[in-house]
């Protein structure tokens, strides 16, 4: 598998460097395996839907990631580096954001607050709140979201709007990668075309986005690559313009390791007449 | 265990030994070392039969009520209301019964006793469940009102009746000693042991209760009525109290104001050193009933003392003479909260991490046990829920702008107060002495609150800071007159003594975890216990008079440095603005500034509005939630040592009820129970609405029948009253928006009866 993603690594398709490469990756909960010999890669400006059955090992990968959770082996490589992430904070220096499900923002506080939680402006001692709002505002505009304002508390947001804080939170630290763990597991349908929409602006700027989601329909929406996981091992990768959802639910019900080969792989499979993996709908 | 049961059923019989077994086992082995302890240093109490039936007399009251709080200890709740339930229940009964009183029957008196037990242990139930108040905020005030009612209906004097108890042997039989030798409250309490085992361990009722307290969430999805549950248990707990509460008056024929006093330390110290664990989930009735007998012998050891030898020199000549070593009474509850934060910790740093069963491997040179997992994988979770008011702050402008803010209502009920006393008692109420008497009480109240505010923001509350304050006047008493320290040392020591408790306090719930609540309840009991210690038996006054300034008016000092001041504004200001003043206001400001304007003031806000998102954004929560205990600790100090400058001695009961008032006034300020939100200009304003009623209730109305004052234990429970209202008004109308809610309705109902 490592072969493989070396071999892809040199094609045209992906001349550019990955921004994310994780090899071999294992990680153990006392007698559970949720990882077992994963990888992985992101391109930049990328956006990958990572998919499996619950408890396939979607989240606890993006967690090994960001250094919320520390992997038994395996290599993460981030934009080339060999990083050895401890906390989610150090892997935020390299440009990883998570959002969580439930967004972690504090309802008692106001949108610019939330925004700039823990690295409030400072003006002398102070908290410079001019500043503070005024960026908050700039940060969302960016974004191209709606709040009705910066100085709103968070707890009277509905859910796709504490949302959209969560994410604009998130780019403000210029991230190279934002990984959205069920991002629209509790938004309305309306919230969810926003989310999408939003999701197409950051990749229009550059950033690689991972969605860990169960809904295939957002990810083929707007998604450029599923991953599939089963029992935390890979089982498929492909190109949403090579695939189709139902071979992606079949993955995730009967996938095995000879399914896991390589989106690039998968595709030149599929361009060799007369052995197309793909099934017919 | 035989082989061959082994073999007939070897899944069965062959369940592997839990150290629940094992710590029952140890609690008696303690419990015959501690006797036997007890037996050698004072033979003459412990060396007698008498002495083993009044301990199992003794204990088997304080069993009772212990079985009724496993099952709200398991529940995941807790009840402090127990000891003010059994003295009131002891209290009413003699109002009841006593000839001197309504002199009623035996049947309608119990009834009656019956009927307010179980109406206690409903309104702990609704206030906790249906109400959403914190049990530790709901069965505080709970008792606090309880022990109101305590001094005010017996009028702070013992009521008898031991004549009339004659009269209904069969109910006074209960509190006397059997014709087997034995005293038959024993008896009640056994068979209220295995009633309660049995139905925590056997029954659906316990699975229940266990379910509850295990995960309440859990309990909700799979049907069971977690909040029936949860009263049920209360209920339980309060009629308990109350038949323990009527034993004691069957037994002593009359009652006393004392009864029941701190006794829901006893109680709950008892259940968790019996193996229940204040996380919920967890607890045997069994257990808690030894740890009872444990927790009553230890206390009993400590009251007896034991004999010593004193060297007396009479003429030259040194003689030894026998005398008796007792703790004074007041110093109990030190060892006995001391006693409850060990416990408290035995859970999740002993049992949990499987001690015993690592070092019996170790001694025995086989590998240890895995430890069990426990990464930092649960980060525990806490939200707000939605603030209306906030909306309404934003569309406002100009004066509604100020209106809507949190703590506007604080304000203006403030000046309120103020008007109704100036309407009141107009005479009165202008005059300077009156100003500088509210003054003085207010800056106590305020200093408190300030670092309460700073507590109650970043989520944690501090229950101990009335003791804190009693612990540091004692000790600055104390080293001013036992040790001769000069002033200023003395000083330094009393705010060491508050400030090291508010670490403590710190320690304990930011560096081993502890729930705040128990970690300063323990503290309460520790600082007032030690306090009272230090005092004991001592006359602490007439301190020098240069310390004593840091308690006076301004006048005082310009005189004390004789600085002439001439009569007008100066004069009148300086007569009514006294030092303390200034030094609160001082901290108000830098407290205020910090709080509202500088990252940290926003760190703390973070950390109380939504702990894990703050940890996740990088903030460090438990740098800022041990920074805000320890404040409050140096608050609590520094009204400690202006305690006694202004009284000129040092009262045990200073600072008691305090902090009920600071609570109150944090809420009542715009602060929430449940954390992320307080400003300083709100505490102030909520610390001047508590000191203005308090003021106004102690005001004598001068009618046409004569004058009028209401006492002060009518007073204290008012302001338990004021305290419940205050976080009941904070979590229905502030956080959940419900008059709004109830306003929308009612337009919608117009407008629809319009439509039609």
């Amino acid at each position: 598998m490592s072969d493989a993603a070396l071999a892809h690594a040199t094609t045209a398709e992906s001349s550019a460097e990955f921004i994310v490469e994780m090899k071999q990756i294992s990680k153990s909960f006392g007698a559970v395996r949720a990882l077992h010999n994963v990888d992985f890669t992101l391109r930049p400006g990328e956006i990958l839907g990572l998919v499996g059955d619950n408890s396939a090992g979607k989240s606890t990968l993006m967690k090994v990631l960001t250094g919320a959770y520390h992997r038994d082996s395996g290599e993460v490589l981030v934009d080339g580096h060999a990083t050895n992430f401890r906390t989610p904070h150090q892997s935020r220096d390299f440009g990883i954001e998570m959002i969580y499900q439930d967004f972690a923002l504090c309802g008692n506080m106001d949108v610019a607050q939330n925004i700039f939680l823990g690295r409030w402006p400072r003006k002398g001692p102070f908290v410079d709140r001019k500043l503070m709002y005024a960026e908050a505002a700039g940060v969302l505009r960016r974004l191209n979201v709606n709040v009705n304002s910066v100085y709103q508390k968070v707890e009277s947001l509905s859910g796709g709007r504490q949302q959209s804080v969560a994410i604009a939170r998130a780019i403000s630290f210029d991230p190279k990668v934002v990984i959205l763990d069920e991002p629209t597991a509790n938004l309305s349908h309306v919230a969810t075309e926003t989310l999408l929409k939003t999701m197409l602006e950051l990749k229009a700027q550059g950033v690689a986005q991972v969605i860990i989601s169960h809904r295939l329909i957002d990810i083929f929406e707007v998604g450029d690559r599923v991953m599939a996981l089963k029992r935390g091992e890979n089982v498929g990768d492909r190109y949403i313009k090579d695939t189709t959802e139902q071979e992606i639910l079949e993955l995730m019900i009967a996938g095995t390791a000879e399914t896991a080969k390589s989106a690039d792989a998968a595709r030149a499979r599929l361009a060799s007449p007369g052995s197309s993996p793909r099934p017919s709908p | 265990m035989s082989m061959s049961a082994d073999a007939a059923a070897p899944r069965l019989t062959s369940r592997p030994l839990q150290l629940a077994g094992g710590w029952d086992v140890g609690l008696l082995v303690l419990m015959a070392l501690l006797y036997l302890g007890g037996a050698v240093l004072n033979p003459g109490f412990f060396g007698s039969t008498d002495a083993f039936q009044a301990l199992l007399r003794d204990t088997s009251r304080v069993a009772i009520i212990a079985v009724g709080m496993t099952f709200v200890i398991v529940n995941k709740d807790i009840d402090l209301s127990v000891g003010s339930t059994y003295g009131l229940v002891a209290v009413i009964f003699a109002r009841l019964y006593a000839p001197t009183f309504l002199d009623l029957g035996i049947v309608p008196s119990l009834a009656l006793c019956a009927a307010l037990g179980l109406g206690i242990g409903l309104t702990n139930g609704l206030l906790v469940t249906l109400l959403r108040v914190p049990a530790f905020i709901a069965t505080l005030t709970t008792l606090l009102i309880g022990r109101g009612f305590v001094l005010a209906l017996t009028g702070g004097q013992a009521i008898y009746y031991s004549d009339k108890g004659n009269e209904a042997p069969l109910f006074f039989g209960l509190g006397e000693t059997n014709t087997f030798g034995f005293n038959n409250q024993i008896v009640v309490a056994l068979i209220v042991i295995v009633v309660g085992a049995f139905v925590l361990a056997k029954t659906r009722w316990g699975y229940e209760t266990f379910a509850t307290g295990g995960n309440e969430q859990a309990a909700v999805y799979a049907g069971i009525p977690t909040r029936w549950v949860r009263i049920r248990g209360y209920v339980i707990s309060s009629l308990l109290a109350t038949l323990a509460g009527l034993l004691s008056a069957a037994q002593d024929r009359g009652v006393t104001p004392l009864y029941g006093l701190g006794w829901e330390l006893t109680v709950i110290a008892s259940v968790i050193i019996g193996g229940a664990s204040v996380l919920g989930g967890r607890g045997r009735v069994i257990g808690s009933c030894l740890g009872a007998t444990l927790v009553v012998l230890i206390d009993k050891v400590l009251r007896e003392g034991w004999p010593i030898v004193r060297m007396i020199v009479i003429d030259g000549e040194t003689i030894p003479v026998n005398a008796k070593f007792t703790l004074p009474a007041g110093a109990v509850p030190a060892f006995l909260g001391t006693l409850l934060l060990v416990a408290v910790l035995i859970e999740p740093y002993f049992i949990r991490r499987q001690v015993p069963q690592r070092l019996w491997a170790y001694l025995r040179g086989q590998p240890a046990p895995p430890k069990p997992e426990s990464g930092g994988v649960a980060i525990e979770g806490v939200q707000t829920k939605g603030a209306m008011a906030s909306d309404r702050a934003m569309s406002a402008s100009g004066v509604w702008k100020l209106l809507a803010r949190r703590d506007a209502f604080a304000i203006m009920l403030a000046v309120a107060l103020w008007l109704v006393g100036l309407s009141l008692r107009p005479d009165y109420w202008w005059n300077l002495e009156n100003s500088f008497a509210l003054l003085l009480n207010y800056t106590e109240l305020a200093l408190l609150s300030i670092g309460l505010t700073y507590v109650i923001a970043s989520g944690d509350i501090d229950l101990s800071v009335g003791a804190v304050l009693a612990l540091a006047g004692a000790a600055t008493a104390y080293c001013m007159k036992t040790l001769g320290f000069d002033p200023a040392q003395a000083v330094v020591v009393g705010l060491i003594a508050g400030s090291a408790a508010g670490l403590v306090n710190a320690l304990l719930t930011v560096g081993f975890g502890l729930s705040a609540f128990i970690a300063t309840l323990g503290m309460f009991y520790v600082a007032r216990g030690l306090a009272a210690w230090m005092v004991a038996g001592q006359q602490l006054t007439g301190f020098p008079e240069g310390f004593n300034l840091l308690g006076r008016k301004l006048i005082d000092i310009f005189t004390y440095f004789g600085i002439e001041v001439p009569p007008g504004v100066l004069h009148a200001v300086s007569e009514a603005l006294s030092v303390q003043t200034i030094y609160m206001a001082l901290i108000a400001i830098v407290a205020g500034i910090v709080l509202g304007y500088t990252p940290f003031g926003q760190q703390i806000l973070a950390t109380g509005g939504n702990r894990r998102a703050a940890d996740y954004a990088g903030i460090n929560t438990r740098r800022v939630r041990f920074i805000s205990l320890a404040f409050s600790g140096v608050c609590a100090a520094i009204a400690g040592v202006i305690y006694v400058a202004y009284y000129r001695s040092f009262n045990p009961t200073a600072g008691q009820l305090r902090e009920l008032d600071g609570i109150a006034a944090v809420i009542i300020g715009g602060g929430s129970i449940f954390g992320g939100y307080g400003t300083i200009i709100g505490t102030l304003a909520g610390a001047a609405v508590i000191t203005l009623i308090r003021s106004l209730l102690s005001l004598q109305i001068i009618t046409a029948q004569g004058a009028f004052v209401m006492p002060q234990h009518w007073v204290n429970v008012f302001i338990g009253v004021i305290l419940i209202l205050a976080v009941l008004a904070d979590i229905w109308v502030r956080q959940e928006g419900i008059v709004r809610i109830w306003i929308e309705r009612i337009r919608k109902m117009v407008q629809g009866g319009r439509n039609v």
